[in-house]
């Protein structure tokens, strides 16, 4: 946080400097335009929230296919930061509606703790307001900007208020309010109940309210939800919602998803643990991770006490002793009281802390996601066949903590193939999608445009073509060109990124995790890889770094930077996920092997021993039967050589024994393959909740 | 597929079979015995074919003829990679058993589609193509030792022959003296079974032998085989087995010498290569093909020169003529003899190839009438 404000303050004077400067350049003309006078009636404060919305793509809301996402993003990220803060296994609903061309209604619901009422108006309709900003602590926000600064931009761009509805518990009564910002003064600005939003009686009565006024709230004893509606574009795959969503449920296994887009469909990623993470502990800035303008600010905001007190109490790990050499080292004494401390001695006191040995940091305030639950997480929404999870122990950055996880997810044959004829029938059935595209794109999880468009090109399908109407000799050809087409013909790996269990979308490129990966040998664990690009093959890699301060490459929260400390612990953690993949691989061509030498030998068996039978008379069957005892032997023999241990080889890949942190499951009958979302089933589900 | 089996067998009657036919079928049987007992006792039934491969081959300089080691490949069938071409082994042995059982012969196309057939559960063909047929019947030849002709397999007429000579084949009587234009089609078979040759019915002296049909046309209208008492011969290209056998047997059987007129390019050097010591993949047939006295008339590189020819009828030589032309040069049986080392340097000096038809640019009737005469008459030739 404290990079978002001092990149803020210099900006903020800065139209008025750059007026001076191009009045003293065009200067040398004799006559003058303006005086100071003149000017200084021109300069005045800026508010913080003004500056966000004339800057607003420092936030994330750079285009309306991003600031869709960036809503929904700061809106979940909230809902689970609050939930996970109050020990509430989260529960979210996200409802995306299409409202006009370009404008849609986004709608966030929790099961948090709720908000308390005359907090709701600052929370959503204030800049910079919010718990997270003044402690170093594990969470997912930092900021307190994003939930209202998306507010700000659905008001801007739509003048739609921002709806709240807040419950804090079954007896009390819900919050309703409809907020604006006033972003010249940085106020909330209440639009119902003349001002003071309205209260909704718990019971039958306050739900007839809520029907009445055509309020959205799905019914829970606590939670919030806040609806905005926005200018917006609405996409699919790289950079969308239901990316984030669907990454979102891979890192947060005790998170339970529902998200309903504009065209209806709705995808439900169910809580795989009943586990809530460990609640991170705060800690206190380690010296190392303090820049020399921080430290002053720190001495200057402490009350007053001794420069050996504060270092020691205002920082982890600096005991009175190390205290004691820092202050030796910086030629100030230790019993200086603060208030003395100018910026000179600061900057001594910042040049010797960087020369002091001082122990890293505690690193119990880190909690990772954990190796069992990275496996459940990627198994229940990424289709595969291995799985395979490495948690390094904490490393420390700068004085900062951190923490990297890996988890890998190698893709069997694509659930297209799998796919038997009368499940697509029953399939084509069910769905209630336009067309044949969105009905595989929708219905194969993993399979994406590109792959449905290649389907179809084999199956020589028009694109609009209803899934209802097909004939049945279409839908032969659909079947043979989904059976034949090789999804992950030309697939690269997918790397998610993820940060304090928060994916990253953007900035891919830049990001030091992206940078580590293509840096590593992915050949030497059987895959494909050219230089300089990622590696093929249908591999889902997930990369989390848990850290009390994240290191950002800018404010918007997309790239990680690149410290060599970090880079080395993503290279470990994926040469450790690497080293199982490739013992899997290679395993599992040896099987592939074995299995075509036993057919190739049983095929052309009966060949030699008719040929055989035929010039000499033997009798044929009995040969065959002697032949194929000896290939029994033989291949049984072959299979043993292959062994690199000398140990027998297991049948199958699935006996393979990895150790620990490795799932491995036939992937022809995995859940998450195929979509067999019928409405039915989802509202029924909704109502037993 | 069409035919899910060989032809029926022991449907009709056996015929009774040659002594020579009994060799085979002794082979044969015991090429398959030896599976039968290898399966019995558990073990991988191998055969090991001699290899036809340019390392397995030596040249004897006291025979002077190309003649084939020891080396064997051992082909396994239970190897990855052996496997189909065990099955195909057998399955061309048990086609020739069949063949010798009716006394019947077949093309060796015919036996690829006798043999060709979807194999049981599976997508898959014991044939795709000819060729691959081809190659294991040249395996099984070494394999059993016993030549094509004796697994009553033949392959395409090719080849002609014309001149003072009367033959007799399969019991015609054949006067190649009164051929017309087409002459006599070499079959692919000339054993003494099938054609016999007699010193009585030939006056010819010599044999010439041309690379192909247009060239041996000009020679067979002009009648040079009337004219200089000879047998014309032709061997389309790349002389096949039938032509190298047949001139194999009237060398030695009628003595006659063999005078060649071929291209004067890499290719000409090596079909006159080839007549003279046999091929790298026919070396197991040398001993009954190859003419180490043949005698190489022309084109010669210095023709041009010598005769005077117009700059029009250079072929520019390429990356792959010089190539093949050093590899030709460095031959042990080309290695040793100066005028074959300058007759292929002047060529690559020249950097051009000559073809016999070039020197109809002189005249139509050159080459019959005043080429070929004079290079016989001065014995200007290349041994």
């Amino acid at each position: 946080m404290a990079t978002a404000k001092r990149k803020k303050a210099p900006q903020k004077p800065a139209p008025a400097k750059k007026q001076a400067s191009t009045a003293s350049k065009t200067g040398t003309a004799p006559k003058r335009r303006t005086t100071a006078k003149a000017m200084a009636a021109s300069q005045r404060d800026i508010s913080v929230s003004e500056f966000f919305a004339k800057n607003r793509h420092l936030l994330g809301f750079d285009n309306p296919r991003k600031a869709l996402l960036t809503t929904v993003k700061e809106a979940v990220d909230n809902s689970l930061d609050a939930c996970e803060e109050a020990g509430i296994l989260p529960r979210i609903w996200v409802h995306i509606e299409q409202t006009g061309a370009d404008r849609y209604k986004v709608g966030i619901q929790d099961n948090g703790p709720g908000i308390l009422k005359k907090q709701i108006p600052l929370i959503f309709g204030k800049l910079l307001y919010g718990s997270k900003f003044h402690r170093l602590r594990q969470s997912r926000g930092q900021q307190g900007i994003g939930i209202s600064a998306a507010g700000m931009y659905g008001v801007q761009t739509t003048g739609k208020p921002v709806k709240i509805i807040s419950k804090v518990s079954v007896r009390k009564p819900a919050h309703y309010y409809e907020i604006q910002i006033d972003t010249k003064i940085n106020q909330p600005k209440i639009l119902n109940g003349k001002g003071d939003g309205v209260d909704i009686e718990p019971g039958e009565k306050g739900a007839k309210y809520i029907e009445k006024h055509g309020i959205e709230w799905v019914d829970q004893p606590h939670g919030t939800r806040v609806t905005i509606e926005l200018q917006a574009k609405f996409t699919r795959g790289r950079g969308s919602v239901g990316e984030y969503l669907e990454q979102t449920a891979i890192a947060n296994p005790h998170v339970s998803l529902q998200y309903c887009d504009p065209d209806d469909f709705e995808y439900d990623y169910e809580a795989t643990t009943d586990v809530l993470p460990r609640e991170p502990k705060e800690i206190k800035p380690h010296p190392y991770g303090v820049e020399v303008g921080r430290l002053a600010a720190m001495v200057e905001e402490v009350e007053p006490m001794t420069i050996a007190e504060f270092l020691r109490t205002r920082f982890s790990r600096v005991t009175p002793a190390i205290a004691k050499r820092i202050c030796e080292t910086a030629k100030v004494s230790p019993r200086t009281k603060t208030g003395k401390v100018g910026r000179q001695e600061s900057d001594a006191l910042y040049q010797s802390i960087q020369k002091t040995k001082i122990s890293n940091p505690s690193t119990d305030c880190i909690c990772p996601i954990g190796e069992d639950l990275i496996l459940k997480g990627l198994h229940h929404v990424v289709p595969a066949e291995f799985y395979v999870a490495a948690t390094r122990p904490p490393s420390v950055y700068r004085g900062n903590p951190f923490q990297i996880e890996v988890g890998l997810a190698y893709g069997g044959t694509a659930p297209t193939q799998n796919i038997t004829k009368e499940l697509l029938l029953e399939l084509l059935e069910e769905t209630d999608a336009r067309t044949i595209r969105q009905f595989l794109i929708h219905t194969f999880n993993g399979l994406g445009s590109d792959a449905a468009d290649r389907i179809m090109k084999a199956g020589s399908l028009g694109t609009r073509q209803a899934p209802g109407k097909l004939k049945p000799k279409e839908i032969e050809s659909l079947f043979t060109a989904m059976k034949n087409v090789n999804i992950s013909d030309g697939q690269t790996m997918e790397v998610m990124r993820y940060a304090n269990r928060v994916p990253l979308q953007f900035q891919q490129a830049a990001c030091a995790v992206t940078q580590t990966v293509l840096a590593t040998n992915w050949r030497s664990y059987g895959l494909g890889q050219s230089r300089g690009s990622l590696p093929r093959g249908p591999v889902s890699l997930m990369i989390h770094i848990a850290s009390v301060w994240v290191p950002f490459t800018s404010e918007s929260k997309e790239a990680i930077a690149n410290y060599p400390e970090i880079q080395k612990e993503i290279r470990l953690a994926l040469q450790a996920v690497g080293r199982k993949l490739g013992m899997y691989l290679r395993r599992r061509l040896k099987v592939k092997q074995q299995t075509d030498r036993r057919e190739v030998f049983l095929r052309y068996l009966k060949e030699v021993s008719n040929a055989v039978s035929e010039i000499n008379g033997t009798k044929q069957a009995e040969l065959y039967d002697q032949l194929v005892k000896v290939a029994k032997k033989h291949t049984a023999e072959a299979d043993m050589k292959l062994d690199d241990r000398g140990r027998p080889i297991e049948e199958k890949p699935e006996e393979l024994n990895l150790g620990e942190n490795v799932l491995i499951v036939d992937a022809t009958s995995h859940s998450a393959a195929i979509n067999r979302t019928s409405r039915e089933e989802e509202t029924g589900e909704d109502e037993t909740e | 597929m069409a035919k899910k089996k060989p032809l029926p067998r022991a449907r009709k009657p056996k015929v009774k079979l040659t002594p020579r036919d009994k060799k085979t079928m002794a082979r044969l049987t015991g090429l398959a015995d030896r599976v039968v007992v290898a399966a019995n006792g558990r073990r991988d039934p191998y055969v090991d074919i001699p290899s036809r491969t340019l390392s397995n081959i030596h040249y004897s300089p006291r025979k002077r003829i190309l003649e084939m080691g020891s080396n064997k490949n051992r082909r396994q069938l239970f190897d990855l990679s052996q496997a189909k071409a065990y099955m195909r082994t057998m399955l061309v042995a048990s086609g020739c058993k069949q063949l010798l059982d009716q006394g019947k012969s077949t093309s060796l196309r015919g036996l690829y589609y006798m043999l060709k057939h979807t194999i049981e559960g599976a997508k898959e063909n014991t044939f795709d193509e000819q060729g691959e047929c081809d190659t294991i019947i040249e395996d099984v030849e070494v394999l059993l030792n016993s030549i094509r002709e004796e697994l009553h397999l033949y392959a395409e007429n090719r080849g002609a022959l014309v001149g003072n000579i009367t033959l007799r084949d399969r019991g015609d009587v054949i006067d190649c003296a009164h051929m017309g234009s087409g002459g006599y089609a070499i079959p692919s078979i000339v054993e003494p079974e099938i054609i016999e040759l007699s010193r009585k019915k030939c006056d010819a002296k010599f044999i010439l032998h041309v690379e192909k049909g247009t060239v041996w046309q000009r020679f067979n209208e002009d009648r040079f085989w009337e004219t200089h008492n000879c047998i014309l011969t032709h061997g389309a290209g790349q002389p096949p087995r039938g032509v190298r056998r047949l001139l194999h047997r009237m060398h030695h059987e009628l003595k006659l010498p063999i005078y060649c007129v071929l291209d004067n390019d890499p290719w000409g050097y090596y079909i006159y290569s080839v007549l003279k010591q046999g091929s790298i993949n026919l070396a197991f047939e040398s001993q009954r093909m190859a003419i180490p006295e043949a005698k190489y008339l022309g084109l010669r590189s210095i023709d041009f020169d010598r005769c005077g020819l117009s700059d029009s009828v250079k072929i520019a030589l390429n990356e792959n003529d010089r190539k093949r032309a050093r590899q030709i040069a460095k031959y042990p049986w080309f290695e040793k003899k100066r005028p074959w080392q300058s007759e292929i340097q002047r060529m690559l000096k020249n950097d051009f190839k000559l073809e016999v038809e070039s020197l109809i640019s002189k005249d139509i009737s050159y080459v019959t009438e005043v080429y070929v005469p004079e290079r016989l008459e001065a014995k200007d030739w290349l041994d």
